[in-house]
């Protein structure tokens, strides 16, 4: 199979390249043998790392927590790789993904799923069929996916890991602290976790108070995979208050295509409504010009208080640099990676769902570009979903700041609840506070002394 | 009226005993002696109102020499021995000692007014301390804030161990991801589609509402509040301990409808004093025609509550009449004893072998006559009802100390169980069959009719106890593996 780079190419475009040996020998074979001594000092051959084999075997159960840096052969080789598509050296990009892939696999240890999935990425960079790579996994992710499967899979996640509980319990606590003693609540919930921070929330409305508020919940949806389950989640997120003894309203909004375009009326808020936003890693999808308009447009709805929890990455600053880019990616992804080797058995159905999650977000950050939408697409659609690009806590606070919202610290019970919450789960997460320094707003949740989750609380 | 009846010393004011009239009186009124209940002082005593400081202070007795602190001067007397001071006991006084009854000098209080006064000293500082205090002491675990220490204690006794167990059969370890969890649980769509009954729970926050549901059948709009149950027990220690899982809704069909099992209600167990937290188990498994809102919960927000005021009352409203009668009877019982008790009924119809379902041990409070009436009723509905029942019935009237221990024994064993078998801090979810297999082997079922004679029997000759457990369900079983040896 013969693959020319950079030329969009109609036919393979989710498919690993591979070269028939004959070709590599002929156009590479010097170059392999050189480069393969001289990578030799920095560990890129596998047989030399932690890791057992070169072909795709099964995951050799021992985590690949490595970071002292030694044995990453995965990172060393995508990251040269990257350097090469950007410099478009095209002998080189060719032999690194060759090698990538001859070691990559999705189905073995940390090294070798991040080579693969990073790999997917790369090639359709250099392709230029990012689009259709992702369209592609995307539907085929759509067929296997149901209400089943996606509560089975979060409820699981959630129960080996506080990448998402911490963010809610610290949003529940702020909610609740702000919207005490108020009786009619709405709360504005901007987020992909299908629900599963209000059971708790509900559980404390019916029973801290004396009275029981009503509690009005309108769901804004922006991912598709969600989209297709959120009538079931909403029954049953009705009848679980009817259970609490809360009296709830459900709606959800989709087909909002951008989160700019909501306003009170399309959001129902009423007047006498006590307002929070709850945002869970959704500002990111939102366009990075069209951050500044969503945070105003917050402002608009009258919010007593709004949560937003994100992700802790830069891949915004980033974006136009593609090298810089990608190495945040890479770092970012193989912490995640990491924690998902860590916390779920080697078996786990979920987090292999979870990783190929990922591996559809890396390819639109990496591979999607804007420029190319429309050259690929042709007839200049928007993408429904604009492309998942992170930004560190620091900048959102700051981009919160300037729309006149001003932090609200977490009160001690709620970072007592915190710190109570992450006992419960495996030792390596710990919680950051702020250090009276005002960039530093909101707390984070690290991963090995590194901050992955950031959740903040603001007031208008 | 009775009077002249030798006054019980009764340190912590706690009443045990049913109380005959115990209601309000004015202080002035003619004697009657007896124990009164909490907050329903005796009126020939002798209010003392005490200053706050008093009430907090720990050690008002010091030793002039070396500044020692001694709450009280029988201590203080006999540390001055040492430095050999001069010192005395006090001898009690040969004269009739007027009973004494606190207030709480905190004026918004219920407790401030001298109806509603506090027998015993430590109760009202305990008191004084839980509602109006600071809460200086803070469970690690689970970041619970408590004033008073030996509440604190008591929950990090008990912190953690506790278990969750939702109708489907996976259990918890965490209040949190049982919540979440029962949300999205099939087990919760299918219930609420048929509930017909309600099940009616304390309120937290405060402690002493309760709520009483009329459900309509087949209406899947019953609401039901949704709580903790906890009962305060002033006094003595017993404060926070008291951990009742709640009692869920009874779904019952009508007895005469075909094929239909009644579903066991979550019972509450009743905790005692000092003992471990213990959960309502359920079986699951049903048949379709089974469901069940089950419904365990911890006593998480215990401690915010005031322990010295008066009990919640649970009742649960069933739709039949019979059963309902019983219930009155059973909650009317209670009214008086400080438990929470819901009448609880677990009436198991079913035709599988999963007797372990539902049912939850001992939870239920329930006098002999209402367990009789029950059984009799179940008895004649059902196939195989009382084997359950009664079983359970027996064994948790018989001696209320072993039911009581029993159920910490259950709970912790049941706990032990998991925790043993669980991740640091994740949450197991064990299978429900595991659960159901293993206890079943515990259980072989003995004929039915026996059983059910033997706990007529016992239920009888349990009647002058206060409590009375409708023990059904695993739990209680298992709890006594001498006697299940007995009883097979």
């Amino acid at each position: 199979m013969d693959i020319t780079l950079f030329s969009p190419k109609g036919t393979h475009s989710h498919h690993f390249f591979s070269l028939s040996n004959q070709q590599l020998q002929q156009s590479n074979g010097d170059q392999i043998a050189l480069d393969m001594q001289t990578n030799n000092n920095n560990n890129i051959q596998p047989q030399n790392s932690c890791h057992t084999s070169t072909s795709r075997s099964s995951d050799s159960g021992e985590p690949c927590a490595d970071t002292t840096g030694g044995n990453k052969w995965a990172s060393k080789l995508l990251k040269e790789c990257a350097r090469a598509i950007s410099d478009k050296d095209s002998s080189k990009i060719h032999h690194l993904l060759w090698m990538l892939n001859e070691l990559a696999s999705p189905y073995g240890d940390c090294d070798q799923k991040l080579a693969s999935y990073f790999l997917q990425a790369l090639f359709c960079k250099a392709t230029e069929s990012g689009q259709r790579c992702y369209k592609t996994l995307t539907s085929v992710a759509e067929k296997s996916h149901s209400f089943d499967s996606a509560r089975k899979l979060i409820l699981k996640f959630q129960e080996v890991s506080p990448w998402t509980t911490f963010g809610h319990v610290a949003s529940n606590g702020a909610i609740l602290e702000a919207l005490d003693g108020e009786t009619k609540l709405h709360i504005i919930d901007m987020s992909n976790t299908l629900c599963t921070q209000w059971p708790t929330l509900l559980e404390a409305l019916a029973t801290r108070n004396d009275e029981t508020p009503h509690l009005k919940l309108t769901v804004v949806v922006t991912v598709s995979l969600v989209r297709l389950v959120m009538k079931e989640i909403g029954q049953r997120m009705e009848k679980f208050a009817r259970l609490m003894g809360v009296p709830f309203e459900f709606k959800v909004i989709t087909g909002l295509n951008r989160l700019v375009e909501l306003t009170k009326e399309t959001l129902g808020v009423k007047e006498d409504e006590a307002v929070a936003v709850n945002c869970i890693g959704a500002l990111r999808r939102v366009a990075v010009e069209e951050r500044g308009a969503v945070i105003q447009m917050f402002q608009s709805l009258k919010p007593k208080v709004v949560t937003i929890v994100e992700e802790e990455a830069d891949l915004t600053s980033s974006r136009y640099d593609f090298v810089k880019c990608f190495e945040e990616c890479l770092r970012f992804y193989t912490l995640y990676f990491e924690m998902l080797e860590e916390s779920f058995v080697p078996t786990s159905n979920e987090r292999l769902m979870l990783e190929r999650e990922c591996s559809r977000d890396i390819v639109r950050v990496l591979a999607c570009d804007d420029d190319n939408n429309s050259s690929n697409n042709g007839n200049g659609d928007r993408e429904e979903e604009e492309c998942e690009r992170r930004e560190r806590g620091s900048q959102w606070a700051e981009k919160l700041k300037e729309a006149a919202f001003s932090p609200v610290g977490f009160s001690d019970d709620v970072v007592d609840d915190v710190k109570a919450l992450l006992k419960r789960y495996r030792a390596g997460w710990g919680l950051v506070l702020p250090q009276g320094d005002d960039n530093t707003s909101g707390i984070y949740l690290t991963w090995k002394e590194e901050p992955v989750v950031w959740a903040s609380a603001w007031k208008p | 009226m009775l009077d002249k009846m030798p006054e019980d010393t009764i340190p912590n004011g706690f009443v045990q005993n049913s109380v005959i009239a115990g209601s309000n009186n004015p202080p002035n009124t003619a004697a009657k002696k007896k124990r009164n209940l909490p907050g329903t002082p005796d009126p020939e005593a002798e209010v003392i109102a005490l200053s706050p400081k008093t009430l907090m202070a720990t050690n008002r007795f010091l030793c002039e020499i070396c500044g020692k602190g001694f709450q009280r001067d029988q201590n203080l007397q006999l540390h001055r021995r040492g430095h050999n001071l001069p010192w005395k006991l006090k001898q009690r006084t040969s004269k009739e000692v007027r009973k004494r009854v606190y207030v709480c000098p905190e004026k918004t209080c219920v407790h401030h007014h001298p109806s509603r006064a506090l027998g015993d000293l430590t109760g009202i500082k305990k008191h004084f301390c839980r509602k109006h205090g600071e809460k200086k002491w803070k469970c690690e675990k689970c970041s619970k804030r408590y004033a008073v220490q030996s509440d604190w204690k008591a929950h990090s006794k008990t912190c953690g161990t506790r278990e969750y167990k939702c109708d489907c059969g996976t259990v918890f370890s965490r209040r949190d991801s049982f919540i979440t969890h029962r949300a999205f649980c099939d087990a919760l769509a299918e219930e609420t589609a048929r509930v017909n009954a309600a099940s009616s729970m304390n309120s937290l926050a405060n402690g002493s509402i309760s709520y009483h549901f009329m459900g309509t059948p087949l209406g899947p709009s019953v609401a039901q509040h949704f709580s903790s149950i906890f009962k305060p027990i002033p006094g003595g220690g017993a404060d926070e301990t008291i951990d009742q899982t709640r009692q869920g809704l009874s779904l019952w069909m009508a007895p005469g409808s075909q094929g239909h099992e009644t579903v066991g209600s979550n019972l509450t167990e009743i905790q005692q004093l000092g003992s471990v937290s213990s959960e309502a188990m359920y079986g699951d498994h049903p048949p379709p025609s089974d469901y069940h809102f089950n419904w365990v919960f911890g006593n998480n927000k215990q401690s915010s509550n005031n322990a010295a005021e008066a009990p919640a009352i649970v009742s649960a409203s069933l739709p039949f009449t019979d059963v309902k009668e019983a219930a009155a009877t059973a909650s009317h019982h209670h009214q008086l004893v400080s438990v929470n008790v819901p009448s609880l009924y677990s009436s198991q119809q079913q035709q599988t072998t999963t007797h372990q379902t539902q049912a939850a041990a001992a939870a239920a409070n329930m006098s002999a006559t209402a367990l009789l009436q029950k059984a009799a009723q179940i008895g004649s509905a059902s196939t195989d009802p009382s084997l359950f029942l009664g079983s359970l019935g027996f064994k948790c009237s018989s001696n209320i100390n072993q039911v009581q221990d029993g159920n910490k024994y259950c709970g912790l064993m049941y706990c032990s169980n998991a925790i043993t078998d669980r991740h640091l801090g994740n949450d197991v979810e064990i299978s429900s069959a595991s659960d159901i297999s293993s206890l079943s082997q515990l259980q072989m079922p003995p004929p039915a009719k026996r059983r059910h004679l033997q706990s007529d029997r016992q239920a009888e000759s349990a009647g002058g106890q206060t409590r009375d457990f409708l023990g059904v369900g695993v739990q209680a079983i298992s709890c006594h593996p001498s006697s299940i040896n007995g009883w097979i």
